[in-house]
């Protein structure tokens, strides 16, 4: 079932050059949405059960060491409950974002190829969600990464957008490299000192269905897993476009909106985070890596906030949001909840989705990413403005909104550790200080957008609601936006994040989070958004921002001069050490080998004078050969063979 | 015979190669040269002939066939000698091997 | 007891003589050749180990051979010997599938189409005698011939400074293999070998002491590793590329490369194993060297068909490593690698050659923003690039994963040098794209038109196998891990 379920995505893949093929794709993802759903259902009804199929993809011979017996490669369909929550989310984004594309992408050229890669990405990331170990992850890990390297770069005739389509897969890669030797340490450890039996016995096979080897190993120590475990989170990283690896993602908003929704919010920058728990589920990792989790996760989402405080542009905010979103997720797992995170990664796949895909109906209306020449768009798009303000509440983390439950659990599940690591402190106020930044720069957004009288920019079209096509998944979206948080009360969805978590990571509490922690967060939200009233509300425009000094506000916007720093690292550092080699190879490696052909040239345009063309001189060439020769024979030869003494 | 007339004999074979090689190495006329080298091979012929004396019998034989086949060979050098000398005249209009170089690179 | 091998090597000499007598039909003639060369040697591969002319007795170690005296001296023994395994195997279909993709890809060339037909030909059957030669004056033979064709057709079809970089390409080759008769010749005679046949001195030589085992395992090391090219010899490369025509290039890329690994692995890291031992730290550094170099040279170069050829030394670089690591799992990597590597280079610089006869240009700044005008061919340049820099589902994944995995389990960390020029090499690549591919329309002629059948036809060969072994890497694994050396499972 589930095999076929990647096969239909693949299958959308082959509709070309079709006027409908919009539709197909759409038929496609609702067929994959089906069995998404029913596969989610089915784990909530039977709590604890999975499914496992493998088949050996490769076995590579052995070698000495750690793999006397050779490394078997398999690939397998892993149907458990952490999949399970994953595929729901992917398949049910995936389908309203490919319904919305309808009508956002009609206008555009070379559709075929949209529909083609977002059906092709769809089957990936559903791929990646349900393989059942880590080298067929890394495998599907970078087929999505290749086609958000597409869909980026969908607009490509823009330097800019080709640029950024580079910097998304560059960044990445950096990431991927550490995941693959990450892949490397991991194999090493289980094939040396991984448990006897099971995979140890058929040269190596690495199952996380079968057996949570390490569960219990979460906080411990050793050099190999910590290693291990960094190089897994510089992968996540990478995708998670944490920091120092954040830089690609604000840059990727250059691509259709709608892949900003499903791939650059929901699915694929989440796959860090999925990569992260189920690492932490399955495999565990150290104190140190802990530490190492929190740390960026946290860091990453103060920091991030920062920057979405002063952006004008829509879909950057939105952006910087979901990076700082995604450092929530990586902090509750490094924090060892992973499930906490995965329930962030939930609700938030939704909100975020529903930001966006608001985001896009204003954009769709205007031409414009601009926030300072939208404004009063609130009359004209009432329904949208609704959907933003849901999200944006959500966002913000207000009861009784999704966004609160998820939010709160990751806050009071890193308080709960806070005990166990004195290190842990500074990030959970940098994070629970983003709460604030969080409620202001949404609601920034949304004032500067919807509230005022009239749009500023007179130049821009007269907005006006979109059709159902793409109002339809913006309200199923600010549904579940409402709702997703509150399944948390559902018993068999309790049960689904209860058994995911395994052994260990059980989350806290889902239902009696520690009062004060929750009411002290909502009101630091509220204060947020408050502050973004009195200083954006009714359309007001700060002519300055207040409250930064110029030079601040440059440096946000200028991300803390990250870009440019690896710009000039990349552009004038490497390229500089590059031309040099150049050189070097020229004019050194080649130089040397030409000043040995100059040598010998010249040696033989010496020699070459003897040959005059006189006759004479040939004959006496001859004669004093001949004379050579006879000394030779007659003096040398026999006193050299009397010195050998041979006959 | 004697061992001096031995020595004698291959003394004069001797000169007769050194005058030969000298005129060769020295002279610019081509006929002057193909005399020199006629000069040069009448030493081997007369050797030839000398040591088939020597040896006497059928060993002799051989020596002294040879000087024939020698005496034959010369004759068709100079033949296709004297005919490189006309067309040297022909192409250049003079005989002095100084002024054919074409053997060259 | 069919003699297969010596069939299709008369069949593919047969073809290649009437091929230069063909004139103007010969590319048909070259094509019917290629075709039946395919099938012959796709019947051979798929029916490996067990197929009905199998007679691995004769030459131990070797699923199919032949031997008939050639030269029997009193003091040397030469025999017409051949033979193939696992790791011979996948090279001749290497031979096979690039020799088609190339005559394919050249369908339309006008200037004395039999001689180039029959040069191309003739350079196959070359490499394709290397590959199944037991014999040490055999394989010599075999391996001079490779060259012959391929100087000529640089210097003949080749770009404005063919002169110079065919006269290169020569020179630097044929010192090397100089040095590698040397080599060769002191291995049977020093070791004593009965005769010049493989088994014999792959029985004698393994015995000789450690010291002489070095001298030879470098000298040897030498010649094959010019033909790699490992830095610092490895100038004559990017000439000879950037001035060959296309399908000169694609074999040179493709097979010529190869023949120095398949050396390497056949007539030096199996014979002489205490030389290689010692000189592992030699390999190691030279292979360092070539990847960081080769990835480093890439990102500078301007000239498309010079970056393929800076991009081949990085990755024949990481073969050498995978062969230095002396394991069957990196001797896998290795031959996975250079099959890999054959068909992407191949693929890569057919795309060069066609951009060049698309835009005039092969100069990465002069000419951008393709892809709205030549669709298919952005395609192959996309999927070329990207199996290059190691894509997963594409072949250049499976080989570098083997590879890496084995330097990790063999040199540990190590494996951050070839791990983080990974990252270069995908820089280099994506910049590439991104300056030809996207962006606004730069210096592309008004008739400009999309890859002719032909050249499409040709790439899309390549990108068959690249995307088949890419998928179903097992395909060639097994076959190539069947082969009773350095401790595979043998057949």
């Amino acid at each position: 079932m589930v095999v076929s379920f990647v096969v239909v995505g693949l299958a959308g893949t082959r509709m070309k050059r079709l006027e409908w093929g919009g539709w197909v794709a759409v038929a496609f993802s609702a067929a994959a949405l089906l069995v998404g759903l029913l596969i989610g259902v089915g784990e909530m009804l039977s709590p604890g059960s999975y499914t496992d199929r493998q088949y050996t993809w490769l076995h590579l011979p052995p070698a000495p060491g750690a793999f006397p017996h050779g490394v078997s490669l398999v690939v397998g369909t892993l149907v458990d409950p952490i999949s399970a929550l994953m595929l729901i989310v992917v398949t049910v984004v995936g389908f309203l974002v490919m319904l919305y594309s309808i009508e956002y992408m009609h206008r555009d050229q070379g559709l075929p190829r949209y529909y083609s890669e977002l059906s092709l990405f769809l089957a990936a990331m559903s791929g990646l969600v349900i393989s059942d170990n880590l080298l067929e992850f890394f495998i599907f890990w970078e087929l999505v990464g290749l086609c958000s390297y597409f869909l980026i770069g969908f607009y490509y005739e823009r330097p800019a957008v080709a640029s950024a389509a580079k910097e998304a897969f560059l960044v990445t890669r950096v990431g991927d490299v550490m995941f693959l030797l990450g892949v490397f340490v991991y194999f090493y450890y289980y094939a040396t000192s991984g448990p006897a039996g099971g995979w140890a016995a058929n040269g190596f096979v690495f199952t996380r269905g079968t057996a949570p080897f390490l569960a219990g190993s979460m906080g411990g120590s050793s050099p190999l897993l910590t290693v291990a475990g960094i190089m897994i989170l510089g992968g996540a990283a990478g995708k998670s476009a944490q920091f120092p690896l954040h830089v690609w993602l604000p840059d990727a908003m250059v691509g259709p909106t709608t892949v900003s929704a499903l791939i650059h919010a929901a699915t694929m920058v989440a796959a860090g985070v999925y990569l992260l728990a189920v690492t932490s589920l399955f495999l565990g990792f150290t104190a140190v890596d802990q530490l190492a989790i929190v740390a960026v996760g946290g860091f990453t989402a103060f920091f991030a906030a920062t920057m979405a405080v002063v952006h004008p542009d829509i879909k950057r905010v939105i952006a910087y949001s979901t990076i700082s979103q995604l450092g929530y997720m990586v902090m509750a797992v490094g924090a060892g909840f992973a499930m906490v995170g995965l329930f962030h990664l939930f609700t938030h796949a939704f909100f975020k989705a529903l930001l966006f895909l608001a985001a896009g109906s204003v954009i769709h209306a205007l031409g414009t990413q601009d926030l300072f020449k939208m404004g009063g768009l609130r009359k004209p798009m009432r329904l949208t403005a609704a959907c933003f303000a849901i999200g944006g509440l959500a966002l913000a983390g207000i009861p009784p909104f999704a966004g609160f439950w998820s939010k709160d659990d990751v806050l009071s599940s890193v308080y709960s550790q806070l005990g166990a690591h004195p290190a842990y402190w500074p990030f959970f106020l940098l994070a629970f200080a983003t709460v604030f930044l969080t409620g202001y720069y949404i609601f920034r957004a949304w004032f500067l957008a919807f509230s005022g009288e009239t749009v500023r920019d007179p130049t821009l079209p007269h907005p006006h609601e979109p059709p159902w096509v793409m109002t339809v998944p913006m309200v199923v979206l600010s549904a579940l936006a409402v709702a997703s948080g509150l399944l948390i009360f559902v018993p068999s969805f309790q049960s689904l994040l209860l058994v995911g978590a395994g052994a260990t990571g059980i989350p806290p509490t889902f239902s009696t989070t520690d009062l004060l922690l929750s009411s002290a967060s909502v009101a630091l939200a509220a204060a947020g958004i408050l502050v973004a009233w009195s200083l954006w509300g009714n359309g007001r425009v700060v002519p300055t921002e207040i409250g930064f000094a110029e030079s601040v506000r440059r440096l946000l916007l200028n991300r803390y001069y990250f870009k440019a720093g690896y710009d000039w690292i990349g552009a004038k550092g490497v390229y500089t050490v590059a031309r040099a080699a150049d050189f070097f190879d020229q004019f050194v490696i080649d130089g040397t080998i030409h000043g040995f052909e100059r040598i010998f040239g010249s040696l033989s345009d010496r020699l070459r004078r003897i040959q005059s063309g006189f006759v004479s001189d040939y004959a006496a060439y001859i004669v004093a050969g001949l004379i050579t020769v006879f000394v030779l024979l007659l003096l040398v030869a026999p006193y050299v063979v009397s010195r050998i003494g041979g006959g | 015979m004697t061992d001096l007339s031995v020595v004698g004999f291959l003394g004069l074979s001797s000169a007769l190669l050194a005058v030969g090689i000298f005129g060769v190495l020295t002279r610019r006329n081509f006929i002057l040269l193909l005399i020199s080298i006629e000069i040069a091979m009448n030493a081997a012929i007369l050797n030839f002939v000398y040591f088939a004396g020597f040896l006497g019998g059928t060993s002799g034989l051989t020596g002294q066939a040879i000087a024939v086949v020698l005496i034959g060979f010369a004759a068709t050098e100079v033949a296709v000698g004297l005919g490189i000398v006309l067309a040297l005249n022909r192409a250049k209009g003079t005989i002095n091997v100084a002024q054919a170089t074409e053997l060259r690179l | 007891m069919l003699p297969l091998l010596s069939l299709i090597l008369v069949s593919l000499a047969v073809g290649t003589v009437a091929t230069f007598f063909a004139g103007t039909r010969a590319r048909y003639v070259a094509l019917a050749v290629s075709a039946v060369f395919l099938a012959e040697v796709g019947l051979l591969f798929l029916s490996y180990p067990g197929w009905p002319g199998y007679n691995g007795a004769l030459v131990p170690g070797f699923a199919e051979s032949e031997s008939y005296p050639w030269i029997h001296l009193s003091w040397m023994q030469i025999n017409y010997t051949v033979g193939v395994d696992g790791i011979s195997l996948v090279f001749i279909l290497l031979t096979a599938v690039l020799q088609l993709a190339t005559v394919v890809y050249s369908w339309t060339e006008d200037r004395r189409p039999a001689a180039y037909f029959g040069l191309v030909l003739l350079t196959c059957f070359g490499c394709f005698g290397v590959f199944v030669a037991l014999d040490v004056l055999l394989f010599f033979l075999f391996w001079e011939a490779v060259l012959v064709p391929m100087f000529f057709l640089i210097g003949f079809w080749g770009g404005p400074r063919r002169r110079y970089a065919a006269l290169k390409f020569f020179v630097y080759t044929h010192v090397a293999s100089i040095v590698m008769l040397v080599g060769l010749l002191a291995l049977v005679f020093y070791s004593g070998a009965s005769s010049f046949d493989f088994s014999a001195i792959y029985a004698s030589a393994r015995t000789l002491a450690a010291v002489p085992q070095t001298f030879l395992f470098v000298a040897l090391f030498f010649g094959f590793g010019v033909k790699f090219p490992i830095v610092p010899f490895h100038t004559w490369l990017p000439d000879a590329h950037v001035e060959a025509p296309t399908g000169a290039s694609v074999l040179l890329a493709g097979l010529l490369l190869k023949l120095g690994g398949y050396g390497l692995i056949r007539w030096a890291v199996e014979v002489l194993p205490s030389g290689f031992h010692n000189a592992q730290p030699l390999l190691y550094a030279v292979a360092f060297l070539s990847i960081i170099w080769g990835s480093v040279l890439s990102l500078s170069q301007r000239d498309l068909k010079r970056l393929v050829a800076y991009s081949s030394i990085n990755h024949m670089g990481i073969v050498l490593l995978a062969i230095a690591l002396d394991s069957s799992l990196g001797l896998l990597a290795a031959v996975f690698l250079m099959f890999a590597h054959g068909v992407v280079s191949g693929l890569m610089f057919m795309v060069s050659g066609s951009v060049h006869h698309t835009f005039g240009t092969r100069d990465i700044p002069n000419v951008g923003g393709i892809t709205p005008t030549t669709p298919a061919l952005s395609t192959m340049i996309m999927v070329g690039s990207l199996a290059s820099l190691g894509l997963p589902a594409l072949i250049g994944f499976p080989a570098e994963f083997s590879a890496f995995l084995a330097t990790w389990n063999a040199l540990g960390y190590w494996v951050f040098i070839p791990l983080g020029i990974l990252v270069v090499t995908a820089a280099f690549y994506l910049w590439m794209m991104q300056r030809v591919l996207f962006g606004p329309a730069r210096g592309i002629p008004g008739d400009a038109r999309d890859v002719p059948w032909y050249e499409g036809a040709g790439m899309g060969i390549l990108v068959a196998f690249t995307v088949l072994f890419g998928v179903l890497p097992g395909l060639l694994v097994n076959v190539i891990a069947s082969s009773p050396v350095k401790g595979f499972p043998g057949t």
